[in-house]
């Protein structure tokens, strides 16, 4: 991104419009009307209001601030921030061994990682090997795969 | 506590306490060498080791993770010239010199030695601090708990690397995130948008793992890999000789001196510990021309400090409940999960439990010497496995002890957005370690307050007048947050 849109331009917009989005939302709550320090609304009013002249103050100095910083190898991020979404996911429904593989050897491949064994075997040896420590050793169980509630 | 000494020597000199301080010292000196992981992190992924623990055995191994970290960090500052830990930086300016005319050895010998005397040192100011300190607010009512968590909060201005506007903000969104779910006073539910899950609010652990951990992960997938410089050979540590210690004891004390005060501090940290001592050093120090040539002043200097925090960060921590910093606010919710509430009737309370835990983290600074000795030549090699790898090991690791602290799945979403919100916030400039420290001292701050004003029927004015040490902690704030700015001025006013 470069001139008046730049990454840290929009990232203190968006952090300034959930502040005033959030000061809004504290007039619309209902709550027994107790008043003063008794009010639940009463400390979060006082935080939020602070953090919305900081969110001002932050959006003009990044507004006059020469932008933006390193670029980034995004292809990677995103696929790793999806992977991360995905994994707890299905954490639950596929079990902790299946989940936690599927999700390094994405990792793996994400990063550029392309020797199969590497790929396919570094994350099964780190999740059963931690499905067997927690499982076996320490009996505190993970959450179980369908296909292999038995390791 | 003295006299609970002989009851808590019996918890430590135990197979299991021993087992447990040499491992956990062992594994966080493995860990600090490894860089991106770090002392914070380092400690969120052993928490789910420590669950089914009894409480004394788990805090030690915790105390143990952080203390072989901060001294881990110096093998890879020495070793590939990258800090395992931020605490480490300014090792590498001499500490990499040294290893690459072929003195590693004698460089880790010298950090060794350094960090042990450090540590040691800390551990005793935070055995006679610590309950001087816990005594002296034992009579605080909610107005002066108002006053000295608002005087911890200020930490966060010490914490907001680069820019203070960035610092605060992350602290106020540290702030308000804890103020969503029940309403601690009236119990009404409060920023939880019809989701009954955030009724009990966010799991600080969950949003911290994921703005530390798993955010590292992210950020690691958009540097630029392979940066670190090549493993220098490296044959175990060499420790130095008596007479080669003639001229540098002096800087020794000093730099252990400015670690201890430095720890106290909240917020300061082993970081900037090791930056002023260095530069404090460099100052003074004889040798001051051979700096960042390679010379052994530099690298006691940066080690003694880094390692005098650890004790110094502790003392508010347990004795008042107030986290000077990331780690020691990890600490603090993890000490909380084991059923341990630091503060100020912990002490009075608990003093077998206490009185372990100091003489513990004595202990574990004294096996620094051979524990590093023995783990440096296991961690050189480890240093050279793959990014990728350990990327994968943090990831499942932290999953695991997000999973394990309350068994809901919603934490371990609040987590991956944690992280990958973390990574947006990091790459701008928004330091993380005030966002944690606000959301663990936002609960006490609000019901401080609020029980405060109910006492003095809404008026704050009547905070400060029949309650002088609120007024001083209060002017003591104060005082910290206009710090920064009489720095700035400073260097204006001397161009």
């Amino acid at each position: 991104m470069s001139g008046v849109i730049s990454e840290r331009r929009v990232v203190s917009t968006i952090l300034l419009v959930l502040t005033a989005g959030l000061v809004l939302s504290t007039f619309g709550l209902q709550f027994a009307d107790l008043g003063g320090a008794f009010s639940p609304m009463f400390f979060p009013r006082i935080i939020l209001f602070i953090l919305l002249g900081l969110a001002v103050a932050n959006v003009v100095i990044d507004g006059l601030a020469a932008t933006d910083g390193q670029p980034i190898e995004l292809l990677p991020v995103v696929i790793i921030g999806a992977a991360f979404m995905g994994y707890v996911l299905l954490l639950i429904p596929l079990g902790y061994f299946i989940s936690s593989t599927l999700v390094g050897v994405v990792i793996l491949v994400a990063l550029g990682l392309r020797n199969p064994v590497q790929v396919l075997g570094v994350p099964l040896a780190a999740s059963g090997g931690l499905v067997a420590l927690f499982n076996h050793v320490l009996k505190m169980p993970l959450p179980t795969s369908p296909f292999f509630w038995w390791i | 506590m003295l006299q609970s000494l002989p009851e808590a020597m019996g918890l430590i000199f135990t197979f299991e306490g021993m087992m447990v301080l040499t491992l956990g010292t062992m594994l966080g000196i493995i860990l600090g060498a490894l860089p991106g992981i770090g002392s914070t992190v380092a400690v969120a992924m052993i928490l789910p080791f420590t669950l089914t623990m009894s409480q004394a055995p788990a805090i030690l191994l915790l105390l143990a993770i952080y203390a072989g970290s901060v001294y881990g960090g110096s093998i890879s500052a020495i070793l590939i010239n990258t800090p395992g830990t931020p605490q480490s930086a300014a090792t590498c300016f001499d500490g990499y010199p040294m290893a690459q005319r072929g003195e590693a050895g004698k460089a880790l010998g010298w950090a060794t030695i350094a960090s042990v005397i450090g540590g040691l040192t800390s551990a005793v100011v935070l055995i006679f601090a610590a309950p001087q300190l816990a005594a002296f607010a034992l009579n605080f009512g909610p107005i002066e708990t108002f006053t000295l968590i608002l005087l911890g909060l200020t930490c966060i201005v010490s914490v907001s690397e680069g820019s203070l506007i960035k610092g605060l903000i992350a602290g106020f969104i540290g702030l308000f995130l804890s103020t969503v779910g029940g309403d601690p006073i009236t119990g009404e539910a409060r920023f939880t948008f019809g989701n009954f899950q955030l009724i009990a609010g966010f799991n600080l652990l969950a949003v911290v793992i994921g703005v530390f951990a798993l955010s590292e992960v992210l950020t690691r997938a958009a540097a630029s890999r392979d940066d670190a410089a090549p493993l220098v050979d490296f044959n175990g540590i060499v420790l130095p000789k008596l007479h080669e210690w003639k001229g540098r004891v002096k800087g020794l004390v000093k730099s252990v001196l400015i670690g201890n005060g430095i720890g106290i501090l909240p917020g300061t940290g082993a970081a900037t510990a090791a930056f002023i001592s260095y530069a404090e050093a460099r100052r003074s120090a004889p040798t001051r021309a051979n700096f960042g040539k390679g010379e052994p002043d530099g690298l006691i200097a940066s080690e003694a400090a880094n390692n005098a925090v650890t004790g110094g960060a502790l003392v508010p921590t347990m004795a008042l409940g107030i986290p000077g910093d990331a780690i020691t606010a990890v600490m603090l919710a993890t000490l909380t999960l084991h059923g341990v509430t630091p503060g100020i009737r912990l002490m009075t309370e608990n003093p077998v439990l206490m009185a372990a835990i100091f003489s513990g983290f004595f202990v574990i600074n004294l096996m620094l010497l051979p524990l590093g000795m023995l783990v440096s030549r296991m961690a050189a090699p480890i240093l050279r496995i793959k990014e990728a790898y350990m990327l994968v090991m943090i990831t499942l690791l932290c999953t695991v002890g997000v999973y394990f602290v309350r068994g809901n799945p919603f934490d371990l979403l609040v987590m991956a957005i944690a992280g990958v919100i973390g990574f947006i916030l990091r790459r701008q400039g928004y330091p993380m370690a005030p966002l944690v420290i606000g959301m663990v001292l936002g609960p006490t701050l609000e019901i401080s307050l609020r029980q405060g004003l109910i006492i003095t029927d809404g008026s704050f004015t009547a905070f400060f007048v029949g309650h002088p040490i609120a007024g001083v902690l209060a002017v003591a704030a104060v005082g910290m947050l206009l710090l920064p700015v009489f720095r700035a001025l400073r260097p204006a006013k001397a161009a």
